[in-house]
């Protein structure tokens, strides 16, 4: 399928915060409850359309590695986007922001839009972390926040999606420089004029012949 | 060699008086660099060193390391320099021994008398001295970024020199270094064709075997570059360069899951595709033997991203991205075209079959594929040709019959398909099919045609009870004009007759697969007169050579599963009375070792390791995947049959029991009470001994441990002496000739080469000690093993299960090309 964009993003956040489980919700729209770290996602990659354009979408899972960092940090240069993830029933993983988001701007590029989210919204009664600190260290630091549930599905398509529209709106300002890969950013293959599947254009079985699909 | 020496000279001026040594020489320019003050005069002097690394490496890397480094650092801003440097220490850490080097050795028998050390060990040695400060690595790397042609290649020879020789090291060092791999993946983009070639030397040797680093470089967009590579090489056509992408490719797909995904997802597939594609023409102008490995390796990563290691699911959507991008059909083009090498041919059977595994819309497009052959014939009849062709070669029947296998893989409509082509119809069928093929191939003149046949029959069976029913019905005319006979009592016919283990063994499987869950099969086997007789007669046997246990072993199973699946419509062979004829004819516990010796065969864990049957000699086919693991579910099923026949057998029997009887019943379980109680003394024994034999292990590891670093040290003070006294000889010199003697500095440097001396010879103390612990150890070790093996082997006659802990390291993978 062809696309007009490529985006590639990449999840961060403390071990257990349900990465491989948002990441497994976005692209199969399952969830996951064991933690079976042998299964490790790792990649998954989905199309989305904004603006009525096909965005298609590469994400990376820093699946097992959550404490090595340093090899994280090799994904950050070439990340358009990145979610920073913590657990709203694990204060400590709040408190881990900080580190997490130093390390991401000192190592990406310095347009990779950062989308904080607080996971597991689904269990409020073990709460730790309040919704408006979540929103007060986004505002902060500059990033857009969310809270979602891996497990109910609330607002997963809305994080990934809404990262893809600041990527986006980006683009369209200017601000990325679409032709450098190293943003993590790709223009979609060349989308040939004469698309053949349109119905009723040219004839069926006309001398083209050409029979692809 | 002029050339250097007369380099050297300006550099030195004459030497006084004799010919320098090399170690004199070394040292000299060692000082140079670290003292002059002139940024010429040091570079100079690097040059010069570069000049004797080869020769004199274990000089150069002795005192010449540090200063090195040093100029890396300190005169980074000089391209000139830095690269002698990098080159220098690209020499001193190759793990190559190099001509000049050997030369040297050769006339310099006086440093080292009476020992043989390896050069190669030099390289590894210096390496180690190197990265003992990762930071060198990373130093390394930055010169990477160099664009200067003088420093960026070394720097990338550099670095592909110490992966060679310690590659987990620098592995993990690159890991964590900022950007690292990004800095190596930008190797990539260079135009200058040497740089970005070894850089791709350079990738190939970093990815093995680390799935981080191999995500990673794919993350920094290797598929793109790699093609755009491929591409501009010429693709298939192209050259060593085009191997050695496809190469980097397969390192990082292969075992990385999260990679094949992203290969997928990338739409990779559809750039491979076409490459695929034979142009027409190839015919005339022929295979180059670099266009054969390319085609090769391009297999091989087919291969990789549906191999049947790989999670089900990812397997799957690759399969089908293969048919959609019309992969597939460009493979099976191949299979039809003329003058395709036979070592490409086979390997794209074996291909094919990968890629229609398991994969219901690819197995039926596959059997739609016709040959271009007069009268069209389905492809699927023309290999299977060449399977119980005598003359095609054995990795093409193997292929063949892996790629039928595949064919047949959850595939209930295939399986049908070749069944029944051999069902009694009124049609007159024109032109030979599978099923002919198969049956006389089953029952051919040729052994391996046989068990090739069986096999592939087998796999029409697999999990299909409606084909076991089916294939029930067929009847084969053994004699012109002779009374047709049941395939399955032909099978049991020939079992008897044929004298060749293998024919035997695939007929064996054959039935097997076939009387599993099938009463009706049994009942049938059942029938066939001798039959019975013959598997008893085997099970029972108490000797074997060669691979006979196999055939016993075999024979012991179908006797189980005749019991197993056993509907009683047989009076002489109900249940009750086969498990009594198991029980009294060959006695359970022989039965039990029977079958266990099957599985414990060597050939099985060999067979049960991969689908794919893969054999260096024809001979070595003997089990094959599929019935592993029928003989694996069976098993269990089995014995529990067979007791539960017992368990009724002797509750009637144990009330019936004389006092006499009784007697011996309270006997026999005192004894295996007490063989109980032996077998757990015999355990904890063993447990014991197993544990010391690790501390001695582990004792001996440290002692080879600590004889490795005495050596390196060894070797080290040698250079180091070596250097020494060429120092002093200078000084002599310099003494005779002017100003009054420096006795202070003199005596000094005597008592540091006593020193040296004397430390040499503890060290030599010591390691002749430490040699002799170790053969003392070695000795004990050897001790214990004897005893643990008894021990073992008196576990093993006391019926006990010892696990032999023999690793299986008899892969006989011959990928890579
Ligand atoms: N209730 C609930 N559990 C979740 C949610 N997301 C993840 N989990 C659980 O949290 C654990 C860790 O999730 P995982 O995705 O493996 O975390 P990772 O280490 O960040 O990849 C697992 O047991 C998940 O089942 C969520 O939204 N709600
Ligand atoms: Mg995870």
């Amino acid at each position: 399928m062809s696309y007009a964009y490529l985006f590639k993003y990449i999840i961060i956040g403390d071990t257990g915060v349900g990465k491989s489980c948002l990441l497994l919700q976005f692209t199969d729209k399952r969830f996951q409850p064991v933690h079976d770290l042998t299964i490790g996602v790792e990649f998954g990659a989905r199309m989305i359309t904004i603006d009525s354009k096909q965005i298609k979408l590469q994400i990376w899972d820093t699946a097992g590695q959550e404490a090595f960092r340093s090899i994280t940090r090799s994904y950050y240069r070439g990340a358009a986007g990145a979610l920073l993830v913590y657990d709203i029933t694990r204060r400590e993983t709040f408190n881990h922001l900080t580190t997490w988001l130093d390390d991401a701007r000192q190592h990406s590029n310095s347009n990779m839009v950062i989308m904080l989210i607080g996971n597991k919204s689904d269990l409020e009664s073990r709460r730790e972390v309040k919704k408006e600190e979540g929103e007060a260290f986004a505002r902060e630091h500059g990033l857009v926040f969310m809270e979602t549930s891996a497990k109910t599905a609330a607002n997963v398509e809305e994080a990934f999606i809404n990262t893809a529209k600041e990527i986006y709106e980006k683009i369209q300002e200017g601000v990325f420089d679409i032709n450098n890969e190293a943003n993590g950013i790709k223009i979609g293959p060349q989308h040939s004029p004469t698309n053949p599947s349109l119905p009723g254009a040219g004839g069926a079985g006309g001398s083209q012949g050409s029979g692809c699909c | 060699m002029d050339y250097f020496r007369s380099g050297l000279k300006s550099v030195l001026g004459p030497p006084p008086g004799n010919q320098p040594t090399g170690a004199e020489t070394v040292e000299r320019l060692v000082s140079r660099v670290s003292t002059s003050t002139l940024l010429e005069d040091r570079r100079d002097a690097c040059r010069a060193l570069r000049a004797l690394s080869k020769k004199f490496r274990l000089e150069v890397g002795a005192q010449g390391m540090d200063v090195l480094r040093q100029v890396l650092e300190l005169d980074r801003s000089d391209c000139e320099i830095v690269g002698y440097c990098l080159d220098t220490l690209c020499n001193i850490t190759a793990k190559q021994t190099f001509e000049e080097e050997i030369d040297n050795a050769v006339n310099n028998v006086q440093l080292n008398v009476g020992e043989d050390f390896t050069e190669t060990f030099v390289g590894e040695q210096f390496t180690e001295m190197f990265l003992k400060n990762p930071e060198n690595v990373n130093l390394v790397l930055s010169f990477m970024e160099e664009y200067d042609f003088r420093v960026r290649w070394p720097a990338v020879k550099l670095m592909t020199s110490l992966i060679l020789s310690k590659p987990k090291v620098v592995q993990d060092i690159i890991l964590v270094s900022p950007m690292g791999v990004s800095k190596l993946m930008d190797l990539l983009l260079e135009n200058r064709e040497v740089i970005r070639n070894d850089a791709l030397l350079l990738l190939i040797n970093l990815t093995k075997s680390n799935a981080n680093i191999q995500k990673i470089v794919a993350f920094e967009n290797a598929f793109d570059r790699l093609f755009d590579v491929i591409n501009d090489e010429g693709g298939t056509d192209g050259g060593i360069v085009v191997e050695d992408c496809f190469l980097l490719l397969l390192n990082l797909l292969r075992n990385n899951t999260s990679n094949i995904h992203f290969f997928k997802e990338g739409s990779y597939i559809q750039k491979l595709a076409p490459m695929f594609t034979l142009p027409p023409n190839l015919e005339e102008i022929g295979w180059s033997p670099q266009k054969v490995s390319n085609f090769h390796c391009m297999l091989l990563l087919v291969r990789t991203l549906v191999s049947p290691n790989n999670p089900a699911q990812v397997v799957a959507a690759c399969q089908k991205a293969m048919r959609n991008t019309n992969l597939l059909e460009a493979l099976t083009d191949i299979l039809m075209a003329a003058g395709v090498p036979a070592n490409i041919l086979t390997e794209t059977i074996n291909t094919v079959g990968e890629v229609i595994r398991g994969n219901l819309t690819n197995q039926e497009y596959f059997s739609n594929v016709q040959a271009p052959s007069n009268p069209p014939r389905p492809v699927i009849v023309v290999l299977l040709m060449s399977m119980v062709n005598e003359k095609q070669p054995l990795t093409l029947r193997c292929a063949v019959l892996y790629c039928f296998q595949c064919y047949l893989f959850k595939n209930e409509i295939g399986q049908q398909t070749v069944v029944h082509t051999l069902l009694p119809s009124n049609e007159a069928v024109a032109s030979v099919t599978t099923g002919q093929l198969l049956c006389s191939g089953l029952f051919g003149n040729d052994a391996l045609s046989n068990w090739f046949s069986a096999v592939a029959l087998s796999h029409c069976l697999v999990d299909n009870p409606a084909q076991k029913e089916q294939l029930l019905r067929v009847l084969v005319a053994t004699k012109a004009g002779a009374q047709p006979f049941g395939l399955l009592q032909q099978c049991a016919v020939f079992l008897q007759r044929t004298a060749r283990l293998q024919s035997k063994l695939g007929v064996l499987m054959l039935l097997a697969q076939w009387m599993a869950h099938s009463q009706q099969a049994v009942k049938v086997f059942l029938g066939v007169s001798g039959a019975m007789a013959f598997l008893t007669a085997q099970a029972s046997a108490s000797e074997y050579d060669d691979n006979e246990e196999l055939l016993q072993g075999l024979c012991a199973f179908l006797m189980g599963l005749c019991v197993a699946f056993n509907d009683n419509s047989e009076p002489n062979y109900s249940k009750e009375n086969l498990s009594q004829l198991i029980e009294k004819r060959v006695g359970i516990e022989t039965y039990c070792r029977k079958l266990s010796e099957v599985s414990h065969h060597e050939v099985y864990a060999l067979a049960a390791k991969q689908p794919q049957p893969r054999a260096k000699h024809s001979g070595d086919l003997l089990l094959e995947y599929e019935f592993c693991q029928l003989f694996k579910s069976m098993e269990g099923v089995i014995y529990q049959a067979l007791g539960r026949q017992r368990d009724l057998f002797s509750g009637i029997s144990e009330l019936s029991l004389s006092e006499h009887e009784n007697a011996l019943l309270v006997q026999y379980k005192e004894l295996i009470r007490e063989q109980d109680k032996q077998i757990q003394e015999l355990a904890a024994n063993m447990g014991a001994c197993k544990m010391r034999c690790k501390e001695l292990e582990a004792q001996l590891d440290d002692l080879q441990e600590t004889n490795k670093q005495l050596v390196d040290q060894n070797t080290l003070l040698r250079a180091q002496l070596a250097a020494n006294s060429s120092n002093i000889a200078i000084q002599d010199r310099h003494l005779d000739l002017s100003s009054p003697p420096n006795d202070s500095e003199n005596s000094d440097l005597l008592e540091k080469i006593r020193k040296l001396e004397s430390d040499n010879a503890t060290k030599a103390a010591d390691l002749d000690r430490i040699r002799k612990d170790q053969d003392d150890l070695l000795e004990l070790l050897t001790d214990q093993d004897v005893k643990l093996n008894s021990f073992k082997d008196r576990l093993k006659e006391l019926g006990e299960n010892v696990d032999d802990g023999e690793s299986d390291n008899n892969s006989v993978e011959s990928e890579n090309s």
